[in-house]
Formats: structure tokens, sequence, C-alpha cells
């Protein structure tokens, strides 16, 4: 029994998400002290704290799904806002039934995605230019739909959102498991194999007889279902319409999935991007407690808000500094291991790490 | 011989060919046209102060984007010029604060603080081995919340005149003749310096190019590659002393959005996104192209939604013009 769990561990501990499990474990431990274990582990706070961010879980996993494919998406921020805003506006200005709302959300993101996806394959742009590009394009669109913030959910819905099930699970974590169940389903099939093929190098999977713009309009497809998710999330969220929120969700959501450990292109898995992402919520959350925390320490200490920002951008940057020299660490120990296969020469031991500078493997 | 391999290609081709052979040109012809199609659509803009206020926005940018096209042509990406821009508009009124006399003291503390953020952002990006664009994108974020902490959200002071003068006021009385442009005439000759007639400029050109063979050769390669990007923050301090007494007054972020149009100017200039191939002279005729289109969406009297959406098409189409990359099929 110990043997397997100690077999176990060291599986995992050659996995790419170790790292960002180390990182969320700190952070976690770090919320807990700060928070109070008692106060932290408590149903209310975690059911509030996954209910305030399953959105930005959800964009994570997706985002990492395209860098595990060789590419990337940054307007996804801006994708979210526009489910939650056709979602709104389909209900107020149509008014259909909430659940037909919700599918056409979700296939306004699938409409979203397949533009990213005809920019980045089919015209072959580079896919981070291409995509920020299109957040002008996708955010012009939300404006025109909704010009202001406005719209409301029916309580019946957001109070669902914000319960648990048998008072302990709360439902927005539901969402989350949905969509890893699916993940993992579609690891299994033959697809799951060529996503990895395609993001190492195209060309060589293309020899192989695998199509990459097949492979990646197919991630792209899964990337607009799981953003149109979060875009439902948010909107029982915040239970109104807003054009412009959720922006930042688009770069967040790519350091997120790099502190996580993912690497660009066929290396990484999908947890590396939910441990990433979770990391990121957890250093907010516990930045939040560390100030109210010297507010009751020292009386007459006051901050603005704009130093609790500060400092959790400067550990998210930290962290980002981190988690490269570890996962650095990582690629060269399995570069090594497959040398040391061989044994062609010594030499290569000392030459410099290379990492692709340009970031979606598809130079050369 | 040239003729007839020339006449077999169809007419696409040769467009191609055309527009990749000299992307400085093709630049200037797009924005001449645009121009065009401004005074067509508005014949009012046709004066001299709007010249000269086109022309004055095109210098920001290009001042703004000549780091850019250093740090783009040694095969890295700097998101980090719009928050240094910033910073230095908001060091500039505060430390000026509408008195005359500080500009030598404003002009180090400004460059030594886009160096300091230049050095960092190389630093992280070529030594640690991170992604060069999430990398600057961190660090402008921390850049720009120092901006915050520091100012408590509504920076001080104004520009004093005799500064916003050797901005603005007009040479010669000419109206299209911004004075800003006597700061051209320091700032181009040093770019075309630095990258075509200095020891430096050579090198960044071959380590973009191809980093191996410029490590075979005694370059060291992570050294000239940071030294691009403390270039790219001391051009953006720079610019954005300048923008600030344009400007007269600063706020947090003002100059955020130059980071985004910098690099699209650059990359409309022909600057390869892969690095080794490039020019400044195409940097500026991008700029006068992105300052030309604002204009042109200004004078169709669009709002700001469709003009967002325009921007967006507008760039996926010069990008699909130069930056496509290889098949994977050949």
């Amino acid at each position: 029994m110990l043997q397997s769990v100690k077999r176990a561990f060291l599986r995992f501990r050659r996995t790419s998400a170790f790292a960002g499990f180390i990182l969320f474990l700190i952070a976690l431990a770090l919320n807990a002290a700060l928070q109070g274990p008692a106060s932290f582990f408590s149903i209310k706070s975690i059911n509030t704290l996954f209910a305030k961010n399953t959105p930005f879980i959800l964009v994570a996993i997706s985002q990492s799904l395209l860098l595990l494919a060789g590419t990337m998406d940054v307007s996804c921020g801006v994708q979210v806002a526009l489910v939650n805003v056709v979602i709104i506006m389909t209900g107020q200005e149509w008014g259909l039934p909430f659940g037909v709302c919700c599918l056409l959300g979700i296939g306004a993101a699938v409409l979203a995605s397949i533009a990213c996806w005809v920019c980045c394959s089919v015209f072959r742009l580079p896919a981070l230019l291409a995509s920020y590009a299109l957040t002008y394009v996708i955010k012009g669109v939300n404006v025109l739909i909704m010009d202001v913030p406005q719209g409301k959910v029916d309580k019946v819905f957001y109070k669902a959102y914000d319960s648990q099930i048998f008072g302990i699970i709360p439902v927005s974590l539901l969402a989350i498991v949905l969509v890893l169940l699916l993940w993992l389903y579609v690891k299994r099939t033959k697809f799951g194999s060529h996503i990895y093929a395609v993001g190492a190098n195209p060309r060589n999977a293309f020899a192989a007889g695998i199509s990459p713009m097949a492979v990646q309009f197919k991630a792209f497809l899964l990337k607009g279902i799981i953003v149109g998710i979060a875009g439902v999330c948010i909107t029982l969220m915040i239970a109104s319409g807003n054009p412009l929120q959720a922006e930042d969700y688009g770069i967040r959501s790519l350091s997120a999935c790099i502190i996580g450990g993912l690497g660009f292109g066929g290396w990484g898995s999908v947890s590396c991007a939910v441990f990433g992402s979770s990391f990121f919520v957890l250093i907010q959350n516990s930045v939040y407690y560390f100030f109210s925390l010297l507010v009751k320490l020292f009386p007459g200490f006051s901050v603005t808000s704009y130093w609790q920002n500060f400092v959790s951008d400067v550990i998210i940057f930290l962290g980002l500094l981190m988690t490269i020299v570890t996962a650095k660490g990582q690629r060269e120990a399995l570069k090594q291991g497959i040398v040391r296969q061989f044994r062609r020469s010594d030499r290569l031991y000392d030459q410099p790490a290379r990492d692709g500078k340009e970031g979606d493997g598809n130079e050369k | 011989m040239k003729n007839n391999l020339t006449a077999q290609l169809s007419f696409g081709q040769r467009m191609k060919m055309f527009i990749q052979k000299s992307p400085a040109r093709m630049a200037f012809i797009i924005a001449a046209i645009l121009y065009l199609i401004t005074i067509i659509i508005s014949p009012a803009s046709l004066n001299a102060s709007a010249i000269g206020s086109i022309i004055m926005l095109t210098l920001l940018l290009s001042f703004a984007s000549a780091g850019q096209t250093i740090v783009l042509i040694g095969g890295g990406m700097d998101f980090g010029v719009g928050a240094v821009m910033s910073s230095a508009a908001i060091l500039t009124t505060t430390i000026m604060n509408s008195q005359n006399g500080h500009f030598v003291e404003l002009l180090v503390v400004a460059l030594a603080m886009g160096a300091a953020v230049g050095l960092l952002n190389g630093v992280c990006s070529v030594k640690i081995g991170l992604p060069p664009m999430i990398v600057t994108m961190a660090i402008s974020n921390v850049v720009t919340r120092m901006q915050y902490v520091l100012t408590q959200g509504s920076p001080m002071g104004y520009a004093p005149p005799a500064f916003i003068s050797s901005v603005t006021s007009r040479l010669f009385g000419l109206k299209f003749l911004p004075s800003i442009v006597l700061y051209a005439l320091i700032i181009f000759p040093l770019v075309f310096f630095l990258l075509n007639r200095s020891r430096f400029g050579k090198q960044v050109y071959l380590v973009g190019n191809n980093p191996v063979a410029a490590r075979l050769n005694g370059i060291n390669v992570s050294r000239v590659q940071i030294l691009t990007y403390v270039f790219s923050g001391m051009f953006a301090a720079f610019a954005g002393m300048l923008g600030a007494a344009y400007m007269n007054a600063a706020r947090c972020q003002i100059f955020d959005e130059y980071a985004y149009n910098s690099l699209i100017a650059v990359i409309i200039g022909g600057t390869a996104f892969s690095g080794g191939v490039g020019t400044y002279t195409g940097s500026i005729a991008g700029s006068l192209v992105m300052v030309v289109l604002s204009n042109v969406l200004t004078a169709m009297g669009l709002a700001q939604p469709m003009r967002n959406i325009f921007m967006g098409l507008i760039m996926i189409l010069l990008l699909i013009l130069y930056n496509r990359e290889k098949k994977v099929r050949q």
C-alpha cells in the first residue's frame, strides 16, 4: 500500500503538473494560514471561492487545450463577455427561456472560436497577434449588442448557482468537474493524442498522416464550448450583463497556464492549467487577507486597494519566474535522460538550453 | 529572362512580391490612399493644422516604436512600451510640476527608469527563457500597478510651458510643422546609426536572424538581446516625456495603447515577427499608416464599437498581407 502510494507520488513528480501543484499547495497553505484554517475551510468560504472564480478557471482550462495544440487565443476574455451579453440580450429582447439563451451564448462563443481558428490555422497568422486583433473586433461586437451594462437573471438561477448540493459541494464546482470529465474522455480518444502530436511539431504530425488543421479545429471547437460554459457561469455570478468585463482573462489565463507548467505545444496537461489558475486565485485571496490582517494588527494602518493589486501582481510575476526555472529543470532532465539513452557524446550536456523563443512552436 | 519570369506570375503573386520587396514603400502608399479617402469623405480635414497633428502623432508613435523595432529585429517582443511611456509621462508632470528648467533632471530620471524596466524585461525574457510576450506583459502590469501605488491614482502637476511649446508650437509660423520635428532630428539619425552603422546594429540583425550562428561567431547573444530591451525602454521613456508635453497633464495608463499600436506599426513596416529582418524607415511608415487610419475612422464618423471592429479587421488584413507563416505542407 505504502509502496504504491510512493510509486504514484514519484510518477506524479515526473509529470509536468508537479511544479504547478507545489505552487498551488504553497498558495493554499498561505491562504489558509492568513485567513485562519477554521474560517477558510468553512463551507461558506469555499463556496464563495468557487462561485467567484469558476469562470476564470474554466477559461484557463480552455486556454491550456489550445496551448497543447500549439496555438493560443488571448481573446478568450472578451469571448466570455460576448456569451454574457448574448444570454442577457436574447432573454431581454426576444423573451426566450433561460436555457435557450445559454445555448445561444455557447453558440456565439463557438463562432468566435472558429473565427480565431480561421485566422490562426487557415491564414496561418501568428496566433498571439491575430487573436489580439480579434479582441478588438469582439469587443466592438459586444458593445454593438449591448451598449451599457444592464439586464438581470431570474433569482432562481443565480440562487441555484450560489447554493451547494447536499450542503457540501458547490454547484459551481460541478461546472469544472464536468469540463474535466469531458477532457478525460477526449484524452482517451484518438484526438487526444493527435493534439499532443500537432502541438509538438505540426510538420511531423502531418508527415504521420494527421491533419494539423483539423486537429486544431477540434481544439478550438472544444475551447469554444468551454468558454461558453464559463460565460454562463459568469452570467449567473454577476446576474446581469456587462459588455466590457473579463477582458484581462485572456492574458491572465495564458500566464496561469505557464505558471502551472505548460510549455508551448505538446508538453503538459490540462491539470497544469487547473493548478496554475488556482494559484492565481488563492494568491489574490490571500493578499486581501494579508492586508486586512495588517490593518487589524496595527491600528491606524490603512492601505488602498492599489497596494493589494500591486502586491498580487508582483507575486504572480515572481511565480512566473519561479515555475519556469523548475519547469526548465524538468525539461533539462528529460533531455538529458534521452541523451543518456543513446550515449552519443558528452558535449551535449554543456550546451546551453534553447527554448522555443517564438512561443507557438510553428516556426521552422 | 527576368521579364519572362514576372510575366508568368499571376497578378496576385506580383502584388505580393511588390509588397514584400519594400514594405516601407508600400506602407507609405497605403497611408497616402487612406489620407485620400479621408479628404474625400470630409474635405474640411485638408488643412494645415490637421496635417500638423498627423505629423505630431506619427512622430510620437515612431519614437515609441523605435525601441520596438530594435527588439523585434533582435528576435524578441516588448509589450512594456505602453507602461513605460505612461510612467515617464507621470514622472514628467511630477518632476517638472509646471516649472521650467528641470529638463536635464527629468531626462536622467526618466531614461534611468526606462532602462531599468528594459533591463528587467531583457534579463527575464532572455536569461530565464520565458516567452518574451508573457514576461513583458507581466512586468508592464507591475509597472502599471506601481503608477497607481505611487500616485494614489491621480498624478499631480502639469508639464511646464517651455517644454510644451518645445513640442507643440509650430516652427517658422508654418501650421503644418510642429516643433517635435526638432526632436526627430535627434532621434531618427540616432536610431539609423544604431541599426545600420554601428557594430551593435549588425549584431542585432545577426542575432535575430540566427542566434546559433551568432553565438558561433563569438557574439554574446544574450547581452545583445538584453541591450535591445534596454534601448526599447529608453526610447519609450523619451516618447512618454514628449507625450506628456503633448497631453499637458498625465494620468495612470495614459499611453498603454501604445504598446500594441507600436507593435502593429512595426509589423506594417515590414519587420518580421521572427527577427532578423526590418528597417526603421518601415516603422516610421507604419506609424504614419496607424495615425492616418485612425483619422479615417474618425472622419467616417464611426462610433467607438465600429471603430474597434474596423481596427481589428484591418489589422488581421495587414497580418495576412505581411506575416503569414510557412505552410505545413511544402
